[in-house]
C-alpha cells in the first residue's frame, strides 16, 4: 500500500535531520536552538539514554562468552566481525547486523554500521583532533583531488563551539600541526610513556601528547545542565556510558535539542528518497519506508539535512532520481559516490619495557598517547605524501600473559595475580588520498528488503598509502628502538581494507565548482540550495586526524549559514 | 606404566599423522571457500569432560589453606565452560585440532596415571605447542583508538589442543566470579586516574 498522504500540517516541519548520528544530532541540536521545528529521521531502533545501555553496568562473569564473539554473531555481523570483538555481548547490541543489512563488494569494503538513535556516536573512539591549516591547503598544493572551499579561520570558531558542548580532555601543546582546542583537563600519560615523551623529543623533536578525547575530566554547568557527568575511568566506554560521561549524540546533542521542545524523533524510519520539486527547483521533503510495517510516508521541510552517514547520505542522493537529476540529486559532477577515504590503520609496533616495576596505575583510561604526524611536515621529505599519527599507550600485562607464557600450576596461577611487566604499543592513522576510482554506486538489479538498492563498493588503498604503511610500521619500531624498549615487533595487517577506519568520508565532496564538486563552502548541494549534507560526505580531504569533531563543526556552521539564510528567505 | 614410556608413547601419538578421518574432515574444510557455519556439532563424552576438568584444574589448581582458600579451575565451573566455549565461538579447523589432541591424552590412559605422569604429558604437550605456536608468528597488535588484538598467523590446522586449553582455562577463570575475587583487587567504580606506586606484594586490580 503506498500512502501518498499530502502535504498536511502534521508532516511538515520548518527541517528535516536524515540520521542521529554524529553530525544528525549537532544538526538538530543547532537548528532547534536557532528555533526552528525539526524532524529528525533515524532508520533504526530506538535507545533511550541511559536506561537502555543493557550493559553498562555487568560485571566480568555476567557475560557468557566472557568478551569473545560467537560463531553465530561472527555470521550475523560478519563485516563488523573484520575490525575486531565488537560484535559480543558487551557491544554487539550496538551494531548493526550485516546480514539483514547486505552490501555489494566488487572490491572488499569494510562498512561498519551502527543503526540505532545515536548511530556510531554510541561507540565512536571519541579521539577528537583539529585539522591543521594545512589540511585545507595540501590539495591544492600538491594537485590531488581538488580545493576545499574553506579554510582552517572558516572552521575554527566552530571548532571552539563544538569542543566546548562535546567536552575534550587534552593537552595544550602549541603546535601548528595539532591546533590546540577549548580543552578540560588532560588525562595523565604513565610513568613509562612519560620517559617516551622525553627520548622523542631530546632524539627526535617530535612531539607527543595524551590523546585529546571527548570524555568529561571536569564537567561544566552546561555539561551538568544535560544531566552528563564526570568520567569514572571504568573504560566501557564502547557499552554506552551511563554517567553521560563521553559525548554522543543520546548524551549531548539530542538532549540539549530536546530542551527546545522543538525536536521530533522517527525511529525505524529508512529514508529512501529526497522528493524534489523542479517547478520550485528544490527538494521539498523526504519519502520515508517505516522498517518494520513496510508503511510508506512523506514529510516535508524548508530544509533538509543528510546527516546519515557518509555511505547512506551518498546513496540517498543517488536514489533521488528526477527529470532534473537523472543520476540522482545534486549529482551533475558525477562526483557522488566517488573519492571516498578512510583513514588507514592496523599497522604499528609493540614492545616490551624494562623496569618501572614499582610504577602502576588506579583505573583505566579511555584514551591513549597521542604522536602527532612528524612526516612531510617542517623540513620531512618523503617519497609519498601526506602522513599519519599514533595512537597506542603503555600497560603491564594483567592475567592473559599466561597464555603465551611457559608453565601452570599453583606458582604459575599465583604469579598470575601479580601485574605483570610495562608493555608498549602503538598504530597509525594514515591519512588516504582522494581518487575518483574508489567509489561507491547503487545496483539497481539488487534490492535490499525494503526495495531500496544495496550499495556496490568499489574502492581500494593506492601506492601512497602502501607506501606510507611500511614507514608507519618502521617508524614506530625505530622510536620503540630509540627509547631503549626490547622485543620489538612491527605489524602490518594485510586484510586492512578501505572503511575499517570507519571514519569513511568523501562521497559528496565540498568544493568551488559545480562541474567537480556536489557541495559548496556551506555544504549546501550546489544545484538543489536547500539540500545540506554535512556528514563524512562532504569531506575534500581527510586528513590522518580523527575527523568527528571537523564534521560536527562542519555540520554547526552549515546550520548557523541555513537559519541566517532563512531568516533572509533566501532558501 | 614409566613416566619415560607414557611420554615416549604420547609423543608418537601427538607428534604422529593425523587418523584417516580426522585428514578427510580436513581436505573437506580446505576445499569449501565459504567458513565453516554456525554452531557445528562438537561435544565431549563423559571421559572426555573428565580429562579436560583434570588438565583445567592443572593449570589452575585450588590452592591455600583451608581458611583462606582460593578456588581452582573446577571449583568455578571452568571445565564446562571450555567445552561451551569451543562449541559456541570456534569452527570446525578448532574443534578438530581439539578432538585430535585430547583424542591422544585419551588414549594414552591419562585418568589413570598419576600425578607425576600426568605432570610429564603436560609439560611435554606444553614443549610441543611451544614449537607449534612460534611458526604462527603471535602478535601483540592495535587496531582502531581503544582495541587489542592478538594476531595469529592464518594456517588451516586448528590451533593446538594445549593453547585451547589453556588459553580458555585461564579465560574462565580469571573472569569468573570466583576467580576475579579471589586473585584480584576488584574495582567496579574507579572513579579516577591516577599513576601509582606498587605496593610489596599488591595484586593486580581488575575492573
Amino acid at each position: 500500500m503506498n500512502l501518498n498522504i499530502r502535504a498536511d500540517k502534521n508532516n511538515t516541519f520548518d527541517a528535516i535531520v536524515v540520521g542521529s548520528g554524529m553530525t544528525g544530532g549537532f544538526a538538530a541540536k543547532e537548528l532547534t536552538e536557532k528555533g526552528l521545528k525539526v524532524l529528525m529521521i533515524e532508520r533504526g531502533r530506538e535507545i533511550k539514554h541511559p536506561q537502555d545501555y543493557d550493559t553498562a553496568m555487568k560485571e566480568p562473569w555476567d557475560f557468557q562468552h566472557r568478551g569473545r564473539v560467537t560463531a553465530h554473531s561472527a555470521e550475523e555481523l560478519w563485516a563488523n566481525k573484520r575490525f575486531g570483538n565488537l560484535a559480543n555481548e558487551e557491544t554487539g547490541g550496538l551494531f548493526t547486523n550485516d546480514k539483514n543489512n547486505p552490501y555489494v563488494e566488487k572490491r572488499p569494503f569494510d562498512w561498519i554500521r551502527a543503526y540505532h538513535t545515536g548511530g556510531k556516536s554510541m561507540h565512536w573512539g571519541r579521539q577528537s583532533y583539529r585539522f591543521n591549516k594545512q589540511d585545507f591547503e595540501a590539495n591544492a598544493k600538491e594537485g590531488i583531488g581538488i580545493d576545499w572551499p574553506i579554510r582552517y579561520e572558516d572552521l575554527e570558531p566552530w571548532y571552539t563551539h563544538v569542543e566546548k558542548f562535546v567536552g575534550v580532555s587534552g593537552q595544550k601543546e602549541g603546535l601548528d600541526v595539532l591546533p590546540d582546542g577549548h580543552f578540560l583537563p588532560a588525562m595523565p600519560l604513565f610513568t613509562p610513556e612519560l620517559h617516551f615523551k622525553k627520548v622523542m623529543f631530546e632524539k627526535f623533536n617530535r612531539p607527543v601528547t595524551v590523546g585529546r578525547v571527548a570524555n568529561l575530566s571536569q564537567p561544566q554547568e552546561w555539561h551538568t545542565k544535560l544531566g552528563r557527568a564526570s568520567c569514572q575511568y571504568r573504560n566501557k566506554c564502547a557499552r554506552g556510558c551511563p554517567y553521560g560521561a563521553y559525548y554522543s549524540s543520546l548524551s549531548g546533542s539530542i538532549p540539549a535539542a530536546n530542551l527546545t521542545k522543538r525536536l521530533s524523533i522517527l525511529h525505524d524510519t529508512i529514508v529512501s528518497e529526497i522528493i524534489y520539486d523542479g517547478q520550485k527547483q528544490r527538494a521539498t521533503g523526504v519519502r520515508v519506508i517505516n522498517q518494520n510495517t513496510m508503511q510508506t510516508e512523506e514529510y516535508f521541510a524548508k530544509i533538509i539535512f543528510l546527516n546519515a552517514g557518509a555511505m547512506n547520505s551518498a546513496a540517498l542522493l543517488l536514489n533521488s532520481k528526477s527529470s532534473r537529476f537523472a543520476n540522482g540529486l545534486g549529482n551533475d559532477s558525477d562526483q557522488v559516490g566517488r573519492n571516498i577515504m578512510d583513514h588507514h590503520l592496523g599497522v604499528g609496533a609493540t614492545a616490551t619495557v624494562e623496569g618501572f616495576l614499582d610504577d602502576y596505575v588506579y583505573g583505566q583510561r579511555p584514551n591513549a598517547l597521542y604522536i602527532p604526524r612528524f612526516r612531510n611536515w617542517g623540513n620531512d621529505k618523503q617519497s609519498y605524501l601526506r602522513g599519519f599519527g599514533y595512537q597506542g599507550g603503555a600497560s603491564r600485562e594483567g592475567w592473559n600473559r599466561g597464555v603465551n607464557a611457559d608453565g601452570f600450576g599453583a606458582d604459575f596461577k599465583q604469579d598470575l595475580t601479580k601485574p605483570g611487566q610495562w608493555t608498549i604499543g602503538f598504530g597509525g592513522f594514515g591519512e588516504v588520498l582522494s581518487n575518483p576510482e574508489n567509489r561507491m554506486y547503487l545496483d539497481n538489479s539488487k534490492k535490499d528488503k525494503w526495495g531500496v538498492p544495496m550499495i556496490v563498493f568499489d574502492a581500494a588503498f593506492g601506492e601512497n598509502e602502501i607506501t606510507m604503511r611500511k614507514d608507519i610500521m618502521n617508524s614506530a619500531m625505530e622510536m620503540m628502538d630509540a627509547a631503549g624498549f626490547k622485543n620489538i615487533t612491527g605489524y602490518n595487517r594485510p586484510e586492512v581494507h578501505l572503511g575499517l577506519g570507519i571514519h569513511e568520508m568523501g562521497t559528496a565532496r565540498m568544493g568551488r565548482d559545480p562541474k567537480t564538486s556536489v557541495l559548496n563552502a556551506f555544504n549546501q548541494v550546489h544545484d538543489c540550495k536547500n539540500v545540506f549534507v554535512t556528514d563524512g560526505a562532504a569531506m575534500t580531504s581527510s586528513s590522518c586526524v580523527n575527523p568527528s569533531i571537523t564534521y560536527m563543526a562542519l555540520t554547526a556552521r552549515a546550520a548557523d549559514y541555513a537559519v541566517k539564510a532563512l531568516k533572509k528567505r533566501e532558501l | 606404566m614409566e613416566r619415560r614410556e607414557v611420554i615416549k608413547n604420547i609423543a608418537l601419538m601427538l607428534g604422529g599423522t593425523f587418523s584417516a578421518p580426522t585428514l578427510m574432515a580436513m581436505n573437506h574444510w580446505e576445499q569449501s571457500t565459504r567458513p565453516v557455519s554456525g554452531v557445528s556439532a562438537f561435544s565431549l563424552t563423559e571421559n572426555q569432560q573428565k580429562i579436560v576438568a583434570e588438565i583445567a584444574e592443572a593449570i589452575i589448581p585450588r590452592t591455600g589453606t583451608a581458611g583462606e582458600a582460593s578456588p581452582g579451575a573446577k571449583d568455578v565451573g571452568v571445565p564446562a565452560f571450555i567445552e561451551m566455549m569451543l562449541k559456541d565461538c570456534y569452527a570446525q579447523p578448532e574443534h578438530l585440532s581439539f578432538m585430535e589432541g585430547l583424542t591422544s591424552i585419551e588414549q594414552a590412559k591419562f585418568l589413570e596415571m598419576n600425578a607425576s605422569e600426568r605432570l610429564g604429558v603436560l609439560k611435554y604437550l606444553e614443549q610441543e605447542t611451544k614449537a607449534e605456536m612460534k611458526a604462527r608468528q603471535v602478535k601483540q597488535t592495535k587496531m582502531g583508538d581503544n582495541d587489542d588484538h592478538e594476531d595469529i598467523k592464518k594456517v588451516s590446522k586448528g590451533l593446538p589442543f594445549w593453547r585451547l586449553i589453556k588459553e580458555l582455562t585461564l579465560l574462565g577463570y580469571f573472569t569468573s566470579e570466583g576467580g576475579i575475587k579471589a586473585s584480584f583487587e576488584y574495582v567496579q567504580i574507579p572513579g579516577k586516574l591516577e599513576n601509582i606506586k606498587l605496593k610489596p606484594g599488591q595484586k593486580s586490580y581488575a575492573y
